[in-house]
């Protein structure tokens, strides 16, 4: 393995391109890009696509909702936040109309209940001591954090935990997932999804300026979510669906599990119709793992493309425990709360589905006590 | 820690290749959303159908 770097005499920082590795996923893209072109499905290329550039714009915009809810909620700061928001905004510019309207779309919906609010707070807790959510870890993973490996590892163990722990959980009760087209029509649910984004945004400012803390947004944060809310635009044409990542986790782990023996036959998760077909057939049959696979193998090439891959030394064994109590607790809230940061606040808000605000409420809280735990694990609380 | 990556790419890309060769692929990709019943993004049924 041959690293190409160019020394910058002027400052001795290493820079250059990363041959192995900037190779390595471009290849990897092509290959899967072939695979599902060879099945005629361009509509699966796209969301390889699709991801591979969220995957980039990720990484080189350093968007990161974790730290931007912990910097919201240690300092007040809120332009991460605000950030995040203009991602939902744009995204719901397009599906709350289109899901409403077109019989081949659909919004991110889910159901009001326990298993949502468990799920979103444990999530939270989650969050931060894996220092990274369902988008941030595939990023960063992509990106060359080996401590992110054991985090994803472990994400992946947990939501197969989770899924056999939500049918039990969904018995609990609950109701139909809002959602406000239903009530008030495509345009006049657009104009009260995008309502409650600009009174969480209000909010927000409001808490950043009592606090004496900034609340305006990077110009990487501005950019970056414009670029992020325009490619999950276009990971909806593509899929149908909004963006969301955690669901191909749980078919991963329900996969290699099954090829080591463990029958899923009498799990009641895996005999509703969605993901016993998920776990039938290929994973380049799953929406949620296109994108994902992209995104791994965009924020690898973005890497590889500026500096040496994965050059950095392994993190404390502290750090890595806290990444593995993170990726579980991640895990298994995501399931319980139908998803992540991505797929049950940007795709559930951007649908105009009341679960997204709840989600997001209930996270929140679970965040809060993640950052008390950081100290634990030599994790700084900012 | 760039040997464990090439490893772990590597072998993650095989163990795609290898499950998307051996696994049944009939049609578009499509979401658990997609499929009647569905009230969540995991495919989980709406409280009312119970």
């Amino acid at each position: 393995m041959s690293t190409a770097t160019v020394a910058a005499p002027s400052t001795g920082a290493a820079i250059g391109i990363d041959r192995l590795f900037l190779g390595l996923a471009i290849g990897a893209t092509a290959i899967l890009v072939a695979l599902v072109l060879l099945d005629s499905q361009p509509l699966s290329a796209a969301l390889i696509l699709g991801g591979f550039g969220l995957g980039v714009a990720f990484l080189k915009a350093e968007f990161s909702y974790t730290a931007s809810w912990r910097r919201f909620i240690t300092r007040g700061e809120a332009g991460g936040l605000l950030g995040g928001l203009i991602v939902i905004a744009i995204c719901a510019l397009v599906v709350v109309p289109i899901a409403a309207l077109k019989v081949d779309f659909g919004g991110a919906i889910a159901p009001l209940g326990p298993s949502l609010v468990v799920g979103a707070f444990v999530f939270g807790i989650g969050m931060q001591l894996g220092n990274g959510c369902g988008s941030g870890t595939l990023y960063t993973v992509g990106g060359g954090s080996g401590r992110m490996l054991f985090t994803l590892a472990f994400f992946i163990v947990g939501s197969v935990l989770g899924s056999l722990s939500l049918p039990r959980f969904l018995a609990l009760g609950g109701i139909d997932p809002v959602l406000a087209s239903d009530y008030l029509g495509p345009w006049g649910g657009l104009a009260a999804t995008l309502a409650s984004i600009a009174l969480a945004a209000v909010l927000i400012i409001a808490v950043a300026k009592k606090r004496g803390a900034n609340w305006r947004p990077s110009r990487n944060y501005i950019a970056g979510g414009i670029a992020i809310g325009l490619l999950c635009v276009a990971v909806f044409f593509a899929g149908g669906h909004p963006w969301s990542v955690t669901f191909g986790y749980t078919v991963w782990g329900a996969k290699i599990a099954n090829a080591l023996g463990y029958d899923f036959s009498n799990a009641a998760f895996w005999q509703w119709p969605g993901p016993k077909h998920a776990l039938a057939e290929s994973v380049l049959s799953d929406t949620s793992s296109l994108t994902d696979f992209g995104m791994v193998f965009g924020a690898m090439a973005a890497a590889a493309a500026t500096k040496p891959f994965a050059a950095t030394a392994w993190p404390p064994v502290k750090s890595l425990l806290a990444a593995v109590i993170g990726g579980l607790l991640m895990g298994w809230g995501a399931r319980l709360g139908f998803g992540c940061n991505i797929g049950a606040f940007v795709g559930g808000v951007a649908s105009g589905s009341l679960h997204g605000w709840v989600w997001f409420a209930a996270c929140l809280p679970g965040c809060l006590i993640g950052i008390r735990l950081r100290p634990l694990f030599g994790l700084s609380r900012d | 820690m760039r040997k464990t990556y090439l490893v772990v790419a590597l072998f993650g890309l095989i163990a795609i290749v290898g499950n998307h060769l051996t696994s049944p692929s009939s049609g578009r990709a499509v979401s658990p959303e997609d499929f009647a019943g569905a009230c969540a993004p995991c495919g989980a049924p709406c409280p009312s159908k119970k």
